[in-house]
């Protein structure tokens, strides 16, 4: 999307709509590409990491090289991992409103409200979700989470590479880790994150169907597509912008009568 | 005590029944351990001809001799033979003859009379715990006898894990207090380690023939160990990595896997964690090490094995607070199973939630943000 037009709070496609609802572009391509190499790669990670930790298959033949392959495809795989990560984080800082570094990290007390109130819905405490175009602020939250271990798992995996292959490069950045933290508990901690990408995997996939449902916008659609389907005027009052106004801080040393005319 | 005796050391040598084609190809030995080109192999025999004999002195802390008797019974003719022959062991408290006061007086006057020219190697840990009373020799405890030793000392060698970082005896949960030789004493720059456990005697005696050859230590890492010996990875040294990579693996000890020697990944082998020259160096005269022998490596020159490498018989360390029985992967998989459960029960409560869910069109509800959307 063009730059001038997300800061009108104006970015809509019009295709064909149905009626009373815009289209919005809400996940440009880097998002997506990051997000399905994201997939792909954790997908066959896991399958090859797995074996890398309690070989599963018995290897027949005498020119079975099935370590050898796992290892392969998981180091190419987790070049390109890291790769869909570097462009996702690189993305926080240039993405539109809904992909932008504050919508996964709760900035302002409004949003942390927000949270809470998200969390009142899946703990069946309120009777529908609450709309938004982009993340709802515990989903942004869950994903700052993923994306952290996300870092985590690079950096361990890196360590023990750079631990396997010897390279100086290498060893210079990541070398340091190992004096601090033992080789063998960095495995533990690689391993142990993959489970928790699988209960992500499930947990993510489950309220992706749920609010696509519940909220009939194009959810699904919207990963492949970028675009979402929401009323006009859910655009116009959207929670991503109106919570990351300022705080309404009691501010003393200015006259109070400046303040809600400016919220307003 | 610096003196050679009159007749040379290929004298001593064969006086030991030690042929000087025993030694040279002791001197090959040790110029392949420590990684040099065949052409320094003269060097070498041409330098220790010429040896002055060094005084050594070898100091015992919490250890088990373990170190000690690995130098000695080393083979035969064995590292050690050679080792006792070039230079001058002065104090070495399981070998040597005197006793008490005599014993005692020889480290003294070494450290007094040869102050910046003695090898010192420590064998053992060194307790601080308590002001050091785990361990006194001679009415002194082993931190100061270390501070005085090894501050005045050429070179320092720590051998064995003990020595080096405090190995077993520093281990979980250490009620001496014990360090390793570069902690309890602090900033000795001429220190090299040579972790394992035991430690190699042949690495130790390279060391010592670099040192007497070349006056100098060699390229040492970031643990101060030299690299030669702690440079690579035991994995890819091993002489099963084949089956590694093919995927052949000991599934329990004894079955068909163990009789052909496959690889001992899944029975807990540290070997890809591990670096040392075990599997080229070898063991009693290069005969075999641990994994050849069908044990898998529990990477004992590692630092902190004991705590960091174990269980010896697991791929990964147990996940504290979990219980001792307790798998990394069974904590995964029951994880992430109870996030499926959980998944199913909002499923379910979804479904209850969409049947009893008011249907009037004004949504009072009680969210703050569901009025902006209203």
């Amino acid at each position: 999307m063009k730059q001038i037009k997300r800061d009108e709070g104006h970015d809509i496609s019009w295709k064909d709509p149905a009626p009373g609802q815009v289209r919005v572009y809400v996940w440009e391509w880097p998002i997506r590409f990051s997000h399905w190499v994201m997939v792909l790669s954790i997908v066959s990670l896991s399958i090859t990491g797995y074996y890398m930790h309690a070989p599963y298959v018995a290897a027949a033949g005498r020119t079975a090289y099935v370590m050898g392959t796992m290892r392969f495809v998981h180091i190419v795989s987790a070049f390109a991992f890291s790769l869909a990560i570097a462009i996702r984080i690189f993305w926080f800082f240039f993405a539109n409103r809904w992909g932008h570094w504050n919508q996964y990290i709760p900035t302002t007390k409004k949003r942390l409200a927000n949270l809470s109130a998200v969390g009142k819905y899946y703990a069946f405490m309120a009777w529908s979700p609450v709309r938004y175009i982009g993340h709802n602020p515990m989903a942004g939250a869950a994903y700052a989470v993923v994306y952290a271990m996300a870092i985590v798992e690079i950096i361990t995996g890196f360590t023990l590479y750079a631990q396997i292959l010897g390279n100086k490069f290498l060893l210079f950045l990541f070398g340091w880790i190992p004096r601090i933290i033992d080789i063998q508990w960095l495995r533990e901690i690689h391993f142990l994150i993959m489970f928790g990408f699988w209960m992500f995997f499930i947990h993510h996939i489950y309220t992706a169907i749920l609010v696509s449902v519940e909220e009939q916008d194009g959810l699904m659609d919207s990963i492949f597509s970028g675009y979402k389907f929401v009323t006009k005027h859910e655009l116009q009052d959207d929670l991503a912008v109106q919570e990351l106004e300022p705080d309404p801080i009691p501010a003393p040393a200015k006259p109070a009568a400046d303040r809600p005319s400016k919220a307003a | 005590m610096n003196a050679l005796p009159e007749n040379g050391l290929r004298a001593v040598l064969e006086a030991r029944g030690i042929s000087r084609r025993q030694f040279v190809k002791f001197c090959s030995l040790m110029t392949a351990t420590m990684a040099l080109p065949p052409r320094y192999v003269h060097a070498v025999v041409k330098a220790l001809d010429k040896t002055t004999r060094p005084t050594l002195v070898w100091l015992e802390f919490q250890d088990c001799a373990g170190n000690s008797e690995s130098m000695l019974r080393s083979g035969h003719p064995g590292v050690g033979d050679f080792v006792l022959e070039l230079l001058s062991w002065e104090y070495h408290e399981l070998i040597m003859a005197g006793a008490g006061h005599h014993a005692e007086d020889a480290l003294d006057r070494v450290v007094r009379d040869l102050k910046g020219e003695y090898i010192c190697v420590v064998e053992g840990a060194i307790p601080t715990a308590d002001g050091g009373v785990y361990c006194t020799i001679g009415g002194k405890t082993a931190l100061d006898i270390a501070t005085r030793v090894c501050r005045g000392a050429a070179i320092n060698i720590a051998v064995g894990a003990c020595a080096w970082d405090g190995g077993l005896v520093k281990s979980n949960p250490n009620p001496t207090g014990a360090l390793g030789l570069h902690e309890a004493v602090p900033g000795l720059t001429n220190l090299i380690n040579l972790g394992g456990c035991p430690h190699n005697p042949v690495n130790t005696a390279a060391v010592l023939v670099h040192y007497l050859t070349f006056h100098d230590l060699p390229a040492l890492d970031q643990y101060n160990r030299p690299l030669f010996a702690y440079g690579d990875i035991i994995h890819d040294q091993c002489e099963r990595r084949a089956h590694y990579d093919a995927g052949r693996y000991v599934e329990e000890w004894g079955d068909e896997g163990a009789r052909k020697g496959w690889c001992l990944y899944k029975m807990g082998c540290k070997g890809p964690e591990a670096t040392f020259n075990c599997p080229t160096v070898r063991w009693n005269g290069g005969t075999s090490w641990p994994v050849k022998s069908g044990h898998g490596c529990i990477a004992c020159a590692s630092p902190r094995f004991w705590d960091t490498k174990s269980p010896f018989y697991n791929r990964l360390p147990k996940v504290p607070g979990f219980g001792v029985d307790v798998l990394a992967e069974e904590i995964g998989w029951v994880g992430t199973a109870a996030v499926g459960a959980a998944m199913l029960a909002q499923v379910a409560g979804n479904i209850v939630r969409d049947k009893i869910r008011p249907k009037p069109e004004p949504a009072p509800e009680d969210k703050p943000s569901q009025s902006a959307d209203a």
